[in-house]
């Protein structure tokens, strides 16, 4: 896939949202994100990260109700808006935080086959396509598997399977490693490695958002604290205690020299 | 409470099934307009607590059986008439196909029983009795300990009619069967009663918005409502009356017995009133005495319950109010 | 715990799904409508079955398990009849003919879930014209019945290990009514997350099922 260094796949403009009890969960956010860059989004909990996530593809606010000139979101230039969520939801591949939540069909091979099947592809194309991912993230053989008998691991990948099953130009990924062991984690950093979209990770696991993204937004309290290179930014121990975080490993190991 | 293949005759399961088949279909229809897009995770996720909590054992004391929640009304309080019977459908075809608890043939009835007295029937008459209470989310929990126990005895009538139509015969009486059922659903009933309230009084507290403010109204609703609620309350009046029927032999044959006549084989229309007119020997009189008692004693525990677990809700409906509402 | 899917292959599990489902309600149909007289041909029935359940490997320990289990209450819902008239030949006759029907019956059931899994039994409904909204919520179900299933038995370890048994009968209920709502509660927020789960991959209510696959064999 060729990459427009230039073109924007992901604009925020003055984002704000509030909860049902009127508390503040984002506060004027905006930022941009270029395509193919990989941005992960770092902060204590409650800082709003998951509801930043699903402002992306129009899961918030509920019902949809955003109209076009209140777009607030734009993915590929295209307001997020109640006419376009369909469009949007195709370009967006969206892993949840909990495997079980997003894994709800009986065997393997119809759960990756959910998204396909609802681009309106034919049969023999979704098998392909299920078949495909299912090879991308390493378990070919799964596919009559019943999701109950597989690992935690296994469970986030046969996800990401029916993520990319889809062929999204953008990941969205929340919380990605949580309960995962370390051979499951190394294994999804490879795999998400290898794709070349776009990709915007929340996660509290600064080691892999390290070795993963080039590119840092800090979220805290719902404002953008901070936006700049990874590696400069995570450096930061100040910033970082400030805001319920902490350097990660690899750079205490091998400090980065300014 | 779940009939087996072989105790229904196969005219009767197909009756059932094919009211349950056009019950089963127009709840489908409704719920797709009611929750759209949202139909399948909620229906779906909702059955399978009904059945993860029906596996929950309830114990008794001393006794080596143990209570369990059957779940029509619930199901009806948490989403509404048409999921509560869609839910118990779905609980039920898993338990006959994965379990092999409940029959196959026999789906049709139990679907009806259970899926649309149980839980249509149920829910009919908690709605109609919260607008007799006030309409308000109080009244919830009082209204839906007292459905809940109809249903299950609505459906336990429902269950000696099926198997009226099924085994009636000249030849031998049904009122043993019936007391035993009569009985049996009485106290379940009971521990249904008791349960639901407990659960949805539990959930008041946690989650009141998920017991909906009010009962919706409108003119057809209302009217449909109250129909099905008050076909609902006479099947379980029925079921205390049934066995005591068996006793009373008919005017005619006492009138024979007295004149002593022979008592010809007369056609009758209905297998099921067959069996009044043979007289029961007077040493099992006490089994309607005991279905009765039953009634009566099922009816105070259950009215007492629902009067404590409302009380209760009143307490918390005030606590929520002093405390501005933040009940998480 | 409900049983997950197995991967058996016996000689029964290889007969086209159609068939299995329409044997076993044909079995039990004849079974029904046999009448009391004829009770050896229910007897026949019965012999079928058995070797059925032999070819389909199912064991004779769990036969037995599941038969006691269900014998008990069918013998006490059996004999309420006779019992109430002791004289009477003709109930006895019926309560000995129900006891054969419903075992034969019970017996053709449990064959046709030992050799059909429930995913093959789905696209088996909807080959029958089963609603597909039907199917899609019973296959939603069985997924989440697992899930569920292990959330009761974490919810139930959390509150016995604060348990020293000393509660009432009611402390008891009202514990395990609290049980029950909890995993309401928690079940109905995770279905809220899931629907957000189908929604980001495209779902719009409309439902569509995999088929068998239709590319050449390679």
């Amino acid at each position: 896939m060729t990459m427009n260094p230039t073109s924007t796949a992901l604009e925020l403009r003055h984002l704000t949202f509030r909860y049902p009890n009127g508390r503040i969960a984002l506060d004027d956010v905006s930022f941009c994100i270029a395509a193919g860059e990989r941005v992960a989004v770092v902060g204590p909990s409650g800082a709003g990260k998951s509801t930043l996530l699903m402002h992306l593809n129009g899961l918030l606010p509920a019902p949809s109700v955003v109209f076009d000139e209140d777009a607030r979101v734009f993915v590929q230039s295209l307001g997020v808006t109640k006419s376009r969520l369909r469009e949007i939801r195709r370009q967006i591949g969206f892993l949840f935080q909990d495997p079980d939540d997003q894994l709800f069909c009986p065997t393997v091979r119809e759960d990756v086959a959910f998204g396909p099947l609802n681009l309106g592809l034919t049969q023999a194309e979704v098998l392909n396509r299920v078949d495909r991912s299912l090879i991308a993230v390493g378990l070919p053989e799964h596919g009559p598997r019943n999701p109950a008998q597989l690992s935690t691991g296994e469970r986030k990948r046969v996800c990401l399977a029916g993520v990319l099953a889809c062929e999204p130009k953008m990941l969205v990924l929340d919380e990605p490693t949580s309960n995962l062991d370390p051979r499951a984690r190394r294994h999804l950093l490879q795999i998400l490695k290898e794709f070349s979209g776009t990709q915007i990770i929340a996660t509290h696991d600064l080691d892999f958002a390290y070795d993963l993204c080039q590119r840092v937004l800090v979220l805290d309290a719902g404002k953008v604290q901070a936006d700049g290179p990874a590696g400069q930014l995570m450096s930061n121990a100040d910033l970082m205690d400030r805001h319920g975080l902490e350097v990660p490993w690899r750079l205490i190991q091998r400090p980065m020299t300014s | 409470m779940h009939i087996r293949d072989g105790i229904l005759s196969p005219e009767v399961c197909a009756a059932a099934g094919l009211i349950s088949v056009s019950a089963v279909g127009y709840s489908l229809r409704k719920l797709r307009v009611d929750l759209e897009d949202r139909a399948v995770p909620l229906t779906g996720m909702l059955a399978a607590v009904i059945f993860a909590g029906q596996m929950v054992n309830f114990p008794l004391i001393g006794l080596p059986v143990s209570g369990h929640l059957l779940g029509g009304v619930l199901a009806g309080v948490i989403l509404g008439p048409w999921a509560g019977c869609l839910a118990i459908t779905l609980v039920l075809i898993v338990q006959a196909v994965l379990f092999n608890d409940g029959g196959l043939l026999s789906l049709g009835a139990n679907v009806l029983n259970m899926g649309v007295i149980g839980s249509w029937g149920g829910y009919a008459v908690y709605a109609s009795l919260r607008k007799i209470l006030g309409n308000n989310p109080v009244s919830a929990i009082p209204a839906a300990v007292i459905a809940a126990w109809l249903s299950v005895l609505a459906a336990a009538m429902m269950f000696c009619l099926e198997f009226g139509f099924s085994a009636g015969s000249k030849d031998f009486s049904l009122s043993g069967i019936f007391t035993l059922m009569v009985l049996y659903h009485a106290l379940i009933g009971v521990g249904e009663a008791l349960i639901t309230g407990s659960i949805l009084g539990f959930i008041f507290v946690r989650r009141p918005e998920l017991i909906s403010l009010s009962v919706s109204s409108g003119r057809v609703a209302n009217v449909g409502r109250i129909v099905v609620a008050g076909m609902v309350v006479a099947l379980a009046i029925a079921a205390f009356v049934a066995p005591f029927k068996s006793d009373f032999p008919d005017g005619l044959d006492k009138v024979a017995e007295v004149q002593g006549f022979e008592s010809r084989e007369v056609e009758r229309p209905g297998l099921l009133f067959d069996d009044y007119e043979i007289p029961l020997p007077k040493r099992f009189q006490w089994s309607t005495a005991a279905t009765s008692l039953a009634g009566l004693l099922g009816t105070c525990v259950v009215f007492a319950a629902a009067i404590a677990l409302g009380k209760t809700a009143r307490w918390n409906v005030a606590s929520l109010v002093t405390d501005g509402g933040n009940a998480t | 715990m409900p049983p997950s899917s197995t991967i058996q292959n016996s000689f029964c599990h290889r007969i086209p799904s159609n068939w299995k489902l329409g044997l076993t309600l044909t079995v039990i149909v004849l079974a029904s409508l046999i009448p009391l007289e004829h009770w050896p041909a229910i007897g026949i029935l019965m012999v079928i079955v058995s070797i059925a359940l032999c070819f389909a490997n199912v064991t004779v320990g769990y036969l037995i398990r599941r038969l006691a289990l269900f014998l008990p209450m069918l013998l006490v819902f059996g004999l309420s009849l006779p019992l109430s008239q002791l004289d009477n030949s003709a109930a006895w006759a019926w309560t000995v003919a129900l006891w054969l029907r419903c075992t034969v019956s019970f017996l053709a059931g449990l064959w046709m879930i030992h050799v059909l899994p429930f995913p093959e039994l789905l696209a088996t409904l909807l080959r029958w014209r089963c609603p597909t909204l039907l199917v899609a919520m019973l296959s939603f179900m069985y997924r989440y019945i697992f899930i569920l299933w292990d959330e009761l038995a974490r919810l139930r370890h959390a509150r016995d290990a604060r348990d020293f048994g000393g509660g009432s009968l009611a402390m008891r209920w009202m514990g395990n009514a609290q049980l029950i709502g909890l995993l309401l509660l928690r079940a109905m927020e995770r279905a809220e997350r899931t629907h957000h789960a189908m929604l980001a991959r495209g779902w719009d209510g409309s439902v569509k099922f995999l088929g068998d696959d239709p590319r050449p064999a390679q």
